[in-house]
């Protein structure tokens, strides 16, 4: 377990990085050293760190200066910083930029373990939410467009519905970051946005699979058996109705009344209605669909 | 449709038939055409649903009105070849009675067909719902421009008042009463609206309507602003009806280029402009002062009335808001009168209604009656009665969450208003879902509660928690921790939601489980204290058992038993290992021989028990009764 793990000591005084290698290889670490902040960022060009121990003050480029850098390039590296004058203000500012938690100059083995430790348990912890920072950075040219549409619609009453069905086409869902830039751009409290995109079904604001599973509840649909058909999905994919896969194929919905009930028991994947579909058949038609890229 | 062309192939585009394939049709009967050089005799127009659902995909040959179903792309050279060239219609592809053989070629003598009078859907099936020419050449329009340029407001509104048309989104309050409290109030705006949020599970009345006719509901609406004095309209879709919305959106552009909308309308002084509004999937929208505040861009939530819409609607400014097949039939009233309106139905119920007949039934499909009919007519000769062998009728719900279930000894009641609601459920929106004995009734109020406690808006109370705490007690019962006065719990908690809810939803909401309970208590009774859902739906009240008397030793259920727990050497009797079954019922659907029998849980009875239910089920009263 922790031979997986990777630390760059960044410190201009040989001495700590000698230390702290002893102390951390010793755990079973891998640890490099670099002598400032650019050589730490040559260092990370080169290959991936999980966590970066840096000292604040530095000639050239200074600890600050790198954990912009490393907020902004790598930001899945975990920061720690090692600093000799703990005063308020460069550990306040050191903390604003997301750093996990300092050592203080002069350490113990112990205190430096004991952090390191801590750093580690809760970067695991924090993965998912980390991952998931990363899936709603979406492209500037996406934002670009989410905010010609909204401002289109800018002086236009009632228009927070048709913006939010938009939002939805351009983005696929609708995370909390375009809830806020469409509160922001249609000057309605972000509050009052997400009361209305909980309240209607159409809106979600979990991400869509490349293929979206929609089984019809209506009365006709049950009264021919579309919950075995509903079950059967659930159980060979693994997931639940308004869930995705893992792997990202598949999402499923269960949706009111298609209103082809002369069809019954339907399902609509993407834009295709599948009639009479029977829990023998229905996987053999999602099978197909595998194969095949995200809908158009 | 041009002077040469002898024939017209009307070939329906509705989503039924296009998911069962009909445009493929179409383009096999092009390709066919072509290579006999007959493509500029016979012409092809892709119509909106032609109501036939069950037969997909359907084409009518036109002068001769000969009725295809069920036709596969391989069908399509010999069918050419022969009606078209040959001049002989093909029988093998026509339609036939359930449980008979010989074909019926012509469309309005099929059963289906004939009992029904088309008024809102006037012209489903012969036009093409994308081309305005087309709707004018029917007439189309005719009566906006009697309306707009010979009417003043209130003889339009006196002619619908005086036809009785009521709404028909479910309510069936009368038109002509709502246009007139509207056109009375002084405002410098209005707003007409067009309710198309059908949401009722097992509805597809007005998405067929929407689909096939779009300038009827277009030109409804024009009459109806000008009634009241409105000169901006919205026409609220639900979003999951994407060619409906496709449809108007290209019938309202068409209407705008022609002059029907905008400025001026016909040089009559008279402006009215149109837009689509799209729903976001709520339920409660259906209901008028929830639908004014989702135009709004708010969430769906109704309000107290008064002040009722006709004063304080849409943005506070008196509204008016029209269910599609009510629009739909406006302009046949205008351009008839309220006399010839009234030639049809009952006093008190006027005129035709469209059903969506769905489930159990041979025919599923869209039809449209004369009010009065009786509920049996629509379900045995239109809908052909109740679909598979063995199977038989048992209720038929209408109305939606908001209806109840008819059982059989109410079959023969007409269908007005006021005799639908004497049974406890309503005339609702349209959906008619008939059941057979294959269904639970327990499970089927149970439905419905799912539906009402999740669509519930959540702002009063009784709706909010009531549908909730009876949704758990009807859960209970369907899965074996029913107990003694759950039946009178559930009786009064529906009487003190219909009684204190604030709109229509909550009002409605306990419909189907008083239906049920009123009408098959018994089977609530049995789930409750034998532990048997008779049907087997519920699988946790029910165990599977082959009579041995019966049981010829197919090995059909042996071979569909998805547990293997049916055990058996070929023909011999078949027997089914209580502990491995999963009770999924696939035996039960597939044996032929009707051996299989329903029992309560966990029975474990002696053969000579089983050998009495046999007796029992040869003479006609079978424990799966």
């Amino acid at each position: 377990m922790a031979d997986d793990i990777k630390i760059l000591v960044v410190d201009d005084e040989p001495v700590v990085i000698k230390s702290c290698k002893r102390i951390l290889e010793a755990e079973g670490y891998n640890i490099d050293g670099a002598s400032g902040g650019r050589e730490a960022i040559i260092a990370m060009e080169q290959k991936p760190y999980d966590f970066v121990i840096t000292d604040l003050k530095m000639p050239e480029v200074d600890g600050i200066t790198l954990i912009k850098w490393i907020k902004k390039s790598r930001p899945e590296t975990g920061v720690l910083i090692i600093t000799g004058y703990p005063s308020q203000e460069t550990i306040k500012d050191a903390l604003e930029l997301g750093i996990i938690d300092y050592v203080p100059k002069p350490f113990t083995p112990v205190v430096l373990m004991d952090v390191v430790a801590r750093a580690i348990e809760w970067k695991q912890k924090s993965v998912p939410a980390e991952a998931k920072k990363k899936e709603e950075e979406f492209p500037p040219s996406m934002m670009a467009e989410l905010d010609r549409m909204i401002s289109s619609y800018r002086d236009k009453p009632g228009s927070l519905i048709p913006v939010l069905q938009r939002a939805q086409e351009i983005v696929g869902y609708l995370p909390p970051i375009v809830q806020k830039r469409i509160s922001k751009g249609l000057n309605i409290p972000a509050a009052e946005v997400h009361g209305v995109v909980s309240f209607y079904s159409f809106f979600t604001m979990q991400p869509r699979g490349d293929h979206i599973i929609k089984v019809c509840l209506g009365t006709a649909c049950y009264v021919k058996g579309i919950d075995e058909v509903l079950d059967k999905i659930k159980e060979n994919l693994h997931i639940g109705v308004g869930e995705i896969t893992e792997d990202r194929k598949f999402s499923l919905e269960a949706v009111r009344c298609l209103g082809a009930c002369g069809l019954a028991p339907v399902m609509v994947i993407d834009h295709d209605t599948h009639s009479a579909v029977t829990p023998k058949k229905v996987m053999q038609i999602i099978d197909e669909y595998r194969t095949v890229g995200a809908k158009a | 449709m041009s002077e040469q062309q002898r024939v017209s192939l009307m070939v329906c585009a509705g989503t039924g038939c296009v998911s069962a394939g009909s445009l493929k049709i179409k383009e096999a009967i092009e390709d066919e055409l072509k290579k006999r050089s007959l493509e500029k005799e016979i012409g092809i127009v892709l119509t909106g649903c032609n109501g036939l659902c069950a037969g997909g995909p359907v084409i009518a040959v036109y002068p001769d009105e000969i009725f295809y179903q069920k036709l596969r792309p391989e069908d399509i050279p010999h069918l050419v070849e022969e009606h078209f060239v040959k001049g002989r219609p093909v029988q093998k592809l026509m339609y036939k009675m359930p449980a008979k053989r010989k074909a019926i070629p012509v469309m309005s003598e099929i059963p289906f067909f004939k009992h029904q009078v088309l008024r809102a859907l006037r012209n489903k099936g012969l036009i093409d719902p994308e081309k305005i020419e087309e709707y004018i050449a029917r007439d189309g329009y005719m009566a906006a421009a009697k309306a707009l340029t010979e009417m003043t407001p209130g003889e339009i509104i006196k002619v619908v008042k005086d036809s009785g048309i009521r709404g028909r989104g479910g309510a069936g309050f009368p038109t002509g009463l709502k246009w007139e409290f509207c056109a009375k109030v002084q405002s410098g705006t209005k707003f007409m609206l067009c309710n198309g949020d059908e949401g009722d599970p097992g509805a597809f009345m007005d998405r067929s309507i929407m689909e096939a006719d779009p300038h009827a509901v277009i030109e409804g609406m024009i009459i109806g602003a000008r009634a009241i004095g409105a000169n901006m309209g919205y026409i609220y879709v639900r979003a999951e009806y994407p060619l409906a919305v496709k449809r108007l959106q290209m019938a309202i552009d068409a209407a705008t280029e022609a002059g029907l909308l905008g400025k001026n309308i016909l040089d009559s002084g008279f402006d009215f402009n149109l837009e689509i509004y799209l729903g976001a999937g709520a339920f409660v929208c259906g209901e008028e002062t929830a639908l004014m505040r989702s135009i709004e861009g708010k969430r769906g939530m109704p309000r107290p009335r008064p002040p009722f819409p006709a004063h304080k609607g849409l943005w506070e400014k008196p509204s008016v808001l029209n269910n599609v097949e009510t629009l739909a039939n406006i302009s046949p009233i205008i351009l008839h009168g309220a006399e010839w309106y009234r030639n049809l139905g009952t006093e008190k119920s006027p005129g035709t209604k469209v059903f969506a007949l769905t489930g159990a039934v041979n025919n599923v499909g869209l039809v449209e009656v004369p009010m009065g009919i009786p509920l049996r007519t629509i379900i045995n000769d239109i809908g052909g009665g109740i679909k598979g062998r063995g199977r038989k009728f048992k209720a038929v719900q209408m109305g939606g969450p908001s209806g109840g279930c008819i059982p059989e000894s109410l079959i023969d009641i007409p269908v007005t208003y006021e005799d639908v609601v004497k049974t406890g459920a309503i005339m609702g929106s349209g959906g008619m879902v008939v059941m057979d004995n294959n269904n639970c009734m327990v499970g089927m109020a149970k439905f419905f509660l799912e539906f009402t406690a999740e669509e519930s808006c959540g702002k009063c109370p009784p709706c909010r928690v009531g549908t909730k705490i009876m949704l758990d007690i009807l859960t209970d019962i369907s899965e074996g921790r029913g107990k003694e006065g759950d039946i009178e719990t559930l009786e009064d908690l529906s009487h003190d939601i219909i009684a204190t809810s604030l709109c229509g939803l909550g009002q409605t909401a306990p419909n189907p489980v008083l239906t049920t309970i009123r009408y098959f208590r018994d089977e609530y009774e049995s789930h409750i204290k034998d532990r048997w859902c008779k049907a087997g739906i519920c699988r946790e009240l029910c165990s599977f058992h082959i009579i041995e008397e019966l049981c010829k030793g197919c090995g059909a259920c042996l071979r569909g038993c998805p547990s293997k727990a049916i055990v058996g050497e070929k023909k011999k009797p078949h027997r089914i290992i209580q502990d491995l079954c999963v009770r999924c019922r696939s035996c039960y659907d597939t044996c032929k021989f009707n051996s299989i029998k329903v029992l309560p849980a966990g029975f474990e009875g002696e053969p000579s028990e089983l050998v009495e239910t046999a007796a029992a089920a040869k003479s006609g009263k079978g424990a799966a009764e």
